[in-house]
């Protein structure tokens, strides 16, 4: 088991108290490709924040790889983000002053990788990406899809073993939207790295090979997907 | 652990900084010109207080000169008004009662002789009369020759230093004139040297370059003085304050003359160690005010840095979001924002050093004459290297307000404002 989360709860308390998550139970195993579905404010960006590390929850367990991430210090948990996890945001987060291969490189700089190394792997998972031309470019100078995939590679280069993708697809258009998830598709069945794609629209989720639903912080359904129909089923019923 | 400054850290920190140009030069205006100006000023005022003191120069700096005025106060039995002279048993007097003092050199002087060389060659001049020892009250400058000496006095001789205007005019075809005689109220004179200082801001009785001065006995002899001594020159020795004896100077002369001894008229005492006092309290307010409004500037200008960086780490709040999210530890966002307000700071600081340097450079220039420097402006290495470490101290101070504000940031940060 990977990812496993046990009665998470999470209450924000600006002002009002809001408790976005009542008491999560999840378990993903390594290799999966999983989204998590729900409307907006039903609590998915926090429980994708706290499988991130990014947040922190009130009560329960969070065990990743079979540590339990819990009041970790600050540095630990800028380590595991660096090591173990993947990000991938919907407004591709790239850092504007910095070329392509820059951004991709970043990761590796807070490992203390050496600039050589660090240029030619980041050349590497451009390649792989098919983005070898566009490596001394900054991000203002390429198309959404093109930006989104050099955020992939930056996600990928510390070769981590879950990727976070936060509505990957939010600020792109439908057509590179399909091809976005169809890399991501590509990267699990191929590299076999676990992926979660947080989401809102049925289509997006479609591609992966389970569907978990959220709803006013509680799990719901969680679909079986492997067949890729939900889309279908869903319009039909 | 990586260290704290290699290469890659050195392109990060440029990378930010070069990224806003106009605003990262604005704020980095603000601490050059503290630096500039905290520089220009301490130059200036160390060149304004060498050419003060250039006045002095050549001058003992713990002399006590003496000279005589009528008397304003009547004193046992003699009224006010009377007329009276140092003598020239006073110097022994002096020497035997009060064993602080060093030197005590007598003088007389004769103004508004004229002096002649032949027929067509004259010059006027204070013709003063002095012994060998007058030379530690005022060093002369030898150009050519000697000072009067000892032997000069004893046997009175007829021989004369003359001063450099003095010279000029009576030698007009230059070279040295050592040797020959010139004529002072019909008598003659041999020159055994040539004074070249010119004028200080301090001269005993008239400028050293009108001066022609010949052994004091021969003056004495010369012009019927008699015992007659017009000035009195003394120097303390070595660790006594003047001030502390001067009131036993006082009091030994006006006894042996009857002048009351609060008649301060009457008895003209002139303290140089009090001048000199007086202008180094002056230098020490002036110094005082330079690092003032030189910190004072300095200070606003890395209170701006401050504020900025400030701001740039407002405006960067998704992009340390998205480092802290790809695994910058916020100690590494730390020492980013501090580094940059260090380079920031001290880039613009050595620009301010260079700069001021500069300009001091240009007006030590325009103040030599003849290859000769009349006064040092420039800083010394010593306050710049001070002023270089001082800029790193501020750059810290100045990033770390905004630093810890950068630490605050959480990668959630990254996804918001969107």
């Amino acid at each position: 088991m990977l990812i496993e989360l046990k009665d998470v709860n999470k209450t924000y308390n600006n002002g009002q108290p809001l408790h976005v998550l009542k008491g999560i139970d999840l378990s993903i195993e390594r290799g999966e490709f999983v989204s998590i579905m729900g409307a907006s404010g039903s609590g998915k960006s926090t429980l994708l924040n706290i499988l991130g590390i990014l947040d922190n929850y009130d009560t329960g367990e969070y065990w990743l790889d079979r540590k339990l991430i819990r009041d970790l210090s600050e540095k630990t948990a800028a380590d595991y983000r660096n090591r173990m996890i993947g990000f991938v945001f919907q407004s591709f987060n790239l850092i504007s002053f910095k070329t392509a291969v820059e951004n991709v490189e970043l990761p590796l700089y807070y490992q203390g990788v050496p600039r050589r190394k660090r240029h030619e792997m980041a050349m590497e998972y451009l390649e792989k990406l098919g983005l070898t031309a566009w490596a001394s470019h900054f991000p203002n100078e390429m198309s959404g899809g093109q930006k989104q995939r050099v955020a992939i590679a930056r996600a990928l280069i510390t070769r981590p073993q879950i990727i976070l993708a936060d509505e990957p697809t939010g600020a792109l258009d439908s057509k590179t939207s399909v091809e976005v998830m169809q890399l991501l598709k590509r990267l699990n069945q191929e590299e076999g790295i676990t992926i979660i794609v947080v989401t809102h629209e049925s289509g997006v989720a479609n591609e992966t090979d389970k569907i978990i639903h959220i709803k006013d912080g509680i799990i719901g359904e969680i679909e079986e997907n492997k067949a890729h129909t939900a889309w279908d089923a869903n319009i039909i019923k | 652990m990586k260290p704290l400054f290699d290469t890659d850290t050195f392109r990060e920190i440029l990378d930010s900084i070069l990224r806003n140009r106009s605003r990262s030069l604005l704020t980095g205006f603000g601490v050059f010109w503290g630096v500039f100006m905290l520089m220009l000023l301490t130059g200036g005022g160390q060149g304004l207080k060498d050419l003060l003191v250039q006045n002095f120069e050549g001058f003992a700096q713990n002399t006590c000169i003496v000279a005589t005025s009528t008397t304003t106060k009547p004193y046992k039995g003699f009224k006010k008004g009377r007329t009276w002279n140092l003598e020239y048993s006073d110097v022994d007097r002096l020497k035997a009662m009060v064993p602080e003092l060093e030197t005590v050199s007598p003088s007389v002087s004769l103004w508004g002789k004229s002096v002649t060389r032949d027929e067509n060659t004259s010059s006027r001049a204070v013709v003063k009369g002095a012994r060998a020892d007058y030379a530690n009250i005022e060093t002369p400058e030898i150009k050519y020759g000697r000072w009067i000496n000892d032997a000069d006095n004893l046997q009175e001789r007829k021989v004369c230093v003359i001063g450099k205007r003095v010279y000029e005019e009576l030698f007009p075809e230059g070279g040295s004139p050592l040797g020959q005689r010139i004529s002072i109220d019909g008598s003659y004179y041999t020159v055994i040297g040539v004074d070249w200082k010119d004028s200080g801001g301090i001269s005993i009785n008239g400028r050293a370059s009108d001066a022609v001065t010949i052994p004091i006995n021969q003056a004495r002899r010369a012009y019927n003085l008699g015992n007659t001594v017009h000035l009195l020159c003394f120097t303390a020795k070595e660790g006594i304050t003047m001030s502390d004896i001067t009131p036993r100077v006082r009091e030994i002369i006006a006894r042996k003359h009857f002048i009351a001894p609060d008649d301060e008229q009457a008895m003209f005492l002139l303290n140089t160690q009090l001048i000199f006092g007086i202008v180094d309290n002056l230098f020490k307010g002036i110094n005082f005010l330079i690092w003032l409004i030189g910190l004072g500037t300095l200070l606003a200008g890395v209170i701006g840095v401050s504020n900025i960086m400030m701001v740039s780490v407002k405006e960067r709040t998704t992009e340390i979001g998205i480092r802290r999210a790809i695994g910058a530890t916020p100690r590494q966002v730390l020492g980013q924002i501090i580094s940059e307000s260090i380079v920031l700071t001290l880039v613009a600081g050595m620009a301010g050093i260079v700069f001021s340097v500069v300009i001091l450079a240009g007006v030590e220039l325009a103040m030599t004459t003849d290859g000769v420097l009349k006064a040092a402006f420039q800083v010394p290495f010593g306050t710049a290297v001070l002023a270089a470490l001082l800029l790193t101290v501020l750059g810290v101070l100045a990033g770390l307000m905004p630093a810890l504000r950068a630490m605050q940031i959480k990668p959630v940060d990254a996804m918001r404002d969107e």
